[in-house]
């Protein structure tokens, strides 16, 4: 049931990072703003990997750096290429960061408290079944057959696009536009923490790892740390697991989580949560035709807004930045007294001024690279077994290039590699 | 529980750590037929993160108690036999770490 009196200007579906973004921003600017959300607090449906990058969210939020529910700042980044219990890794430490760890449900659930402070309404527990139209005209929302009327739609119902899919506004999602991701929440004594993974006191690690370690699927594996916890998770492309998969997905992940290195890296923690949650793959090419429409706007995963770049993702400030932009749009769109297509087509010129679509453009060749099989299975495998002859020397040791041509044998061309190497290198 | 080195757990051990409102209704619905007529592969039994598809004789049994809300058997399923759709009142899973 809807038990919501009055007229509100604008109807946000969806209290995550971008919904409560657009809320905050509206409601700081006068607008009546109400946002419906499906779980029993804002953020309790939110799951992530586990880093945020934080300069977007500081320009959304003037407060934010001060009151947010950071855990730690990533100081220390690290790629790794693992096969069997040995790892290739490369580390980049720096005292000064850009990103920080967070648990997703609490940093939702701080942007929804300021929508609120800023005077949004937040209504939890209410599932959004539909758009409500008047002559082909979004003009509020639909649950349990109760009607919200509103001036305009925010949907930021995240990337399971249900409502948008029944407008026939996308079609139905596809096994290649998302990937699974899977994460366990391991808790671990603080200053265990720090000890093995080599951190100050609030200093982090943000960790990705490919190679063996998702089962023979293309992907990858994480690991962040947070105050008191670390988070374990895989990241799998949902096309190729549909082909390729052999064992269940929890099993893999636990097989990594009891391999070397990390049983001992991990050694007395306890699991306190078990998640899941799909992530959007294709960035543009699952956009929505139009990311607005008469009343609506598209935001967040919804429109496909997220980076993967194989050694970092970036989803919530892309989200959160769409729905301070969709704002925006409203704001100049009330202004012209219209929430006419027309009238919200700027969204469209803000999200292209922007950093999001400027980068989901320039990174849109990398998709297609990061689905190889052979940069998740065969190349980490010539690396690290080239880096295995150059430095477990006992007698004689071999040259740089020896190594490479002895590790590619059977498996690829040198000419091959490097061409390889070098369209990663361009893409990036 | 603790996850010591090297010991695997299950994954009912591991959704057993979650915090659950399980709804009365389940919010998804397997036409078994489709199962058992059509599908062969049954990749469901393993991309479901959260287990709620089980082999049974030559068909499928599920489950929607442990559902994570991933959406994955949404997209997966080959045979559209999965009827798929949020729980109401704020039902199901509660992350606290997500």
């Amino acid at each position: 049931m809807l038990n919501i009196v009055g007229k509100f200007d604008v109807v946000v579906v969806g209290a995550g990072p971008a919904g409560s973004s657009a809320a905050y921003t509206l409601s700081k600017n006068g607008f009546k703003v109400v946002v419906i959300e499906r779980g029993r607090t804002a953020g309790s449906k939110n799951l992530y990997g586990g880093r945020v990058y934080s300069k977007p969210l500081e320009e959304i939020y003037p407060e934010f750096k001060r009151e947010a529910p950071i855990e730690r700042w990533v100081k220390r980044e690290r790629f790794s290429m693992m096969v069997g219990g040995e790892l290739l890794t490369l580390e980049y430490y720096s005292r000064n960061s850009t990103s920080f760890t967070a648990y997703l449900s609490r940093l939702a659930g701080w942007m929804a408290q300021k929508a609120e402070e800023a005077g949004a309404i937040i209504v939890t527990d209410v599932r959004v079944d539909d758009l409500y139209t008047e002559d082909g005209i979004v003009k509020g929302i639909v649950s349990s057959g109760d009607v919200l009327k509103a001036d305009v739609v925010v949907d930021a119902e995240g990337v399971n696009r249900l409502i948008l899919e029944r407008h026939g506004l996308v079609p139905k999602l596809l096994p290649r536009q998302v990937a699974l991701g899977v994460k366990e929440t391991i808790r671990l004594d603080k200053q265990k923490i720090e000890d093995r993974f080599g951190l100050l006191p609030e200093e982090g690690l943000a960790w990705f790892i490919i190679g063996n370690v998702t089962g023979g699927l293309p992907g990858g594996a994480f690991l962040y740390t947070n105050t008191t916890t670390v988070s374990l998770g895989m990241v799998v492309f949902l096309e190729e697991a549909c082909k390729k998969v052999q064992k269940h997905v929890f099993d893999i992940l636990e097989d990594l989580r009891t391999s070397q290195p990390f049983s001992d890296i991990l050694k007395d923690g306890v699991l306190v949560e078990y998640g899941a949650h799909l992530t959007p793959e294709a960035g543009l090419d699952m956009a929505p035709k139009k990311l607005y429409t008469d009343g609506l706007l598209v935001v967040g995963d919804a429109a496909g807004f997220l980076l993967n770049l194989g050694y970092t993702v970036r989803g919530v400030d892309f989200a959160a930045y769409s729905g301070y932009l969709a704002a925006k749009t409203i704001i100049k769109a009330h202004s012209e007294g219209n929430f006419k297509a027309e009238n919200l087509s700027v969204y469209q010129k803000l999200l292209e001024e922007s950093f999001i679509i400027r980068e989901l453009r320039r990174h849109r060749k990398i998709a297609k690279l990061l689905r190889s099989s052979e940069l998740f299975t065969t190349y980490p495998e010539i690396f690290v077994d080239v880096a295995r002859k150059l430095f477990n020397i006992e007698y004689t040791s071999p040259t740089l290039l020896q190594s490479i041509r002895e590790s590619i044998k059977g498996k690829t061309s040198l000419l091959s590699l490097i061409v390889k190497m070098l369209s990663l290198v361009r893409a990036l | 529980m603790s996850v010591q080195a090297l010991k695997k757990i299950k994954i009912t051990e591991a959704l057993n750590t979650n915090i659950w409102d399980v709804d009365s209704r389940p919010h998804i619905t397997v036409d078994y037929e489709k199962c058992r007529k059509l599908c062969d592969k049954k990749i469901c039994t393993l991309l479901c993160p959260a287990g709620c598809y089980t082999l049974s004789d030559d068909g499928i049994l599920f489950s929607y108690e442990g559902c994570l809300e991933c959406g994955t058997c949404r997209i997966v399923c080959p045979h559209e036999a999965v009827k798929w759709d949020y729980p109401l009142s704020g039902r199901g899973v509660q992350y606290r770490f997500g």
